[in-house]
């Protein structure tokens, strides 16, 4: 059975992160860890409570950032905050999809922006996966789902992520050892077992964004309307008018370990302008960047089509949508 | 137990002091400990929202999946504090009302959802409507009768507030 620490400020946090090194596990909302833990997925020895730490709150401007995201904020308080919803939308609809709200007033954004990658092999009891044999995730060397594959190929099914990905954030981490920042393009790796660069002892403290002047959009294909991991995920954020787009971050999420970002789709928009044969050719390109995709939880072939038609309609509604003033 | 300690969690205004044992979650405690049978243990995976109870800040949470150590000092209502001895509460009434029952089993959960969501949201939408029941799943038979229940138990808490002053409701 594991310790349960509850520390009173970051400082205690990260010193008891550092001393329970690979077996400690931090506990925020709640909604994941429990889940795995009952699934035997993981079985810390150490549980860090951090749910209301001081330093992991607050939203607004921050020093040179526009603004600073405490990572410790429920979905629903991100989903619902007016400057959120105001300027960073795709952001607000990212954080209202996951789950259902009583899983959003509990799970924290640092909490779904490291949710463990999720597979139909492994996210299962111990007796389901004692069946199988043992993949790369469960210490094992293969992939029940591309067997060809020499990693792990769990989907990374958090929805904030390629949100904040297509928004070009920036999180903060902090460890004994002190605070860095990293961008989030940086953040994750595409490997379903080691899926962030995040280290052991580090916590994700706050996200930190960029001014906005941005029309961005987040779509999520689920198989019912409420409560689902997405089959896939759409962020976009572009500034520029349609005729003259200066950026164009597009993003697939839930479609592999990690959020891909579109970059041919990307470049299509920003050569040619927001317009119907440029998306059209956007939409087409997004295949090239998603390589090889492992379609758990939906048909052969599917998830590619799938993010084709994903694009084609966010890309759309962005063309149609008015510019943001200040 | 080596791992056992006291907790002090005030459910439905009644302060107790509890051991609970770490791995414990918070219906574990509401059942085993308080006899508490109202809120029940489901899925545990945050999927059908049985075990729903209400934080102190009025927002429905999923008692299966918070651990019971977490609770210590912290306040909630479960399906048992919701009526009064004034009666039923507007939500539990307009339920029995509308039939917005099957065998039951998830009956605590969305009344502590509908409630939960009235509590912070006293105009909700049919959008906010939705969005909140998707936390709470009936497996008998649907979501219609519910939502039924849930618009009247709107209207009644409306016109309740705009009768009397203080907020309460006709026993």
């Amino acid at each position: 059975m594991f310790r349960y620490v509850r520390p009173r400020d970051l400082d205690e946090a990260v010193a008891a992160l550092a001393a329970g090194g690979d077996s400690a596990s931090l506990l925020a909302g709640g909604t994941d860890l429990l889940v795995s833990m009952r699934q035997g997925l993981v079985a810390p020895a150490v549980v860090i409570g951090i749910r209301g730490l001081p330093e992991l709150n607050g939203i607004g401007p921050h020093g040179e950032d526009p603004l600073r995201i405490g990572a410790g904020i429920a979905l629903t308080d991100l989903a619902e905050h007016p400057i959120i919803v105001a300027r960073y939308p795709a952001l607000a609809q990212a954080a209202r999809s996951v789950g259902s709200r009583h899983v959003r007033n509990m799970a924290t954004l640092g909490g779904n922006l490291r949710l463990p990658t999720r597979c139909w092999y492994t996210n299962q009891s111990e007796n389901w996966r004692a069946s199988r044999i043992p993949c790369w995730k469960t210490d094992g060397g293969l992939c029940h789902v591309i067997k060809t594959s020499t990693t792990c190929r769990a989907i990374n099914s958090s929805d904030t992520a390629p949100a904040l990905l297509a928004l070009d954030a920036r999180l903060e981490a902090v460890s004994v050892r002190g605070r860095r920042e990293v961008a989030l393009a940086d953040f994750y790796n595409d490997d379903g077992v080691n899926h962030t660069t995040l280290a052991s002892d580090e916590i994700i403290t706050a996200v930190l964004l960029p001014a906005a002047r941005v029309r961005t959009l987040f779509t999520k294909a689920t198989a019912r309307t409420g409560l689902d991991y997405g089959y896939g995920t759409l962020a976009a954020a572009v500034t520029g008018s349609n005729r003259a787009i200066r950026s164009a971050r597009i993003v697939a999420g839930s479609v592999g370990s990690w959020p891909v970002l579109l970059a041919h789709a990307g470049a299509i928009i920003v050569e040619r302008g927001l317009n119907e044969s440029a998306i059209a050719d956007a939409a087409a390109a997004a295949r090239e960047d998603l390589g090889e995709v492992a379609n758990l939880f939906s048909p052969p072939g599917y998830k590619k089509r799938l993010v084709r038609g994903l694009v084609l309609q966010v890309l759309e509604q962005l063309r149609r949508q008015k510019l943001p003033v200040d | 137990m080596a791992d056992r300690q006291f907790i002090t969690l005030t459910v439905n205004g009644d302060r107790h002091r509890v051991p609970v044992a770490v791995q414990d979650t918070l219906v574990d405690v509401l059942r085993n400990r308080l006899g508490l049978m109202g809120t029940k243990r489901g899925c545990t995976s945050g999927a059908c929202g049985v075990c729903t109870v209400q934080g102190d800040d009025g927002r429905a949470v999923l008692a299966c999946l918070s651990l019971a150590v977490e609770w210590d000092g912290r306040a909630l209502t479960t399906i048992e504090g919701v009526a009064t001895p004034a009666g039923l509460h507007p939500v539990q009434q307009a339920f029995l009302e509308f039939g917005a029952v099957q065998c039951g089993a998830c009956t605590p959960g969305l009344i502590m959802t509908a409630k939960a969501l009235l509590d912070t949201n006293p105009n909700p939408d049919e959008a906010d409507i939705n969005e909140a029941l998707a936390g709470a799943l009936c497996r008998c038979t649907g979501h219609i009768k519910v939502k039924e229940a849930v618009r009247q138990a709107i209207l009644r808490m409306a016109a309740a507030t705009t009768e009397e002053p203080d907020g309460r409701t006709e026993g």
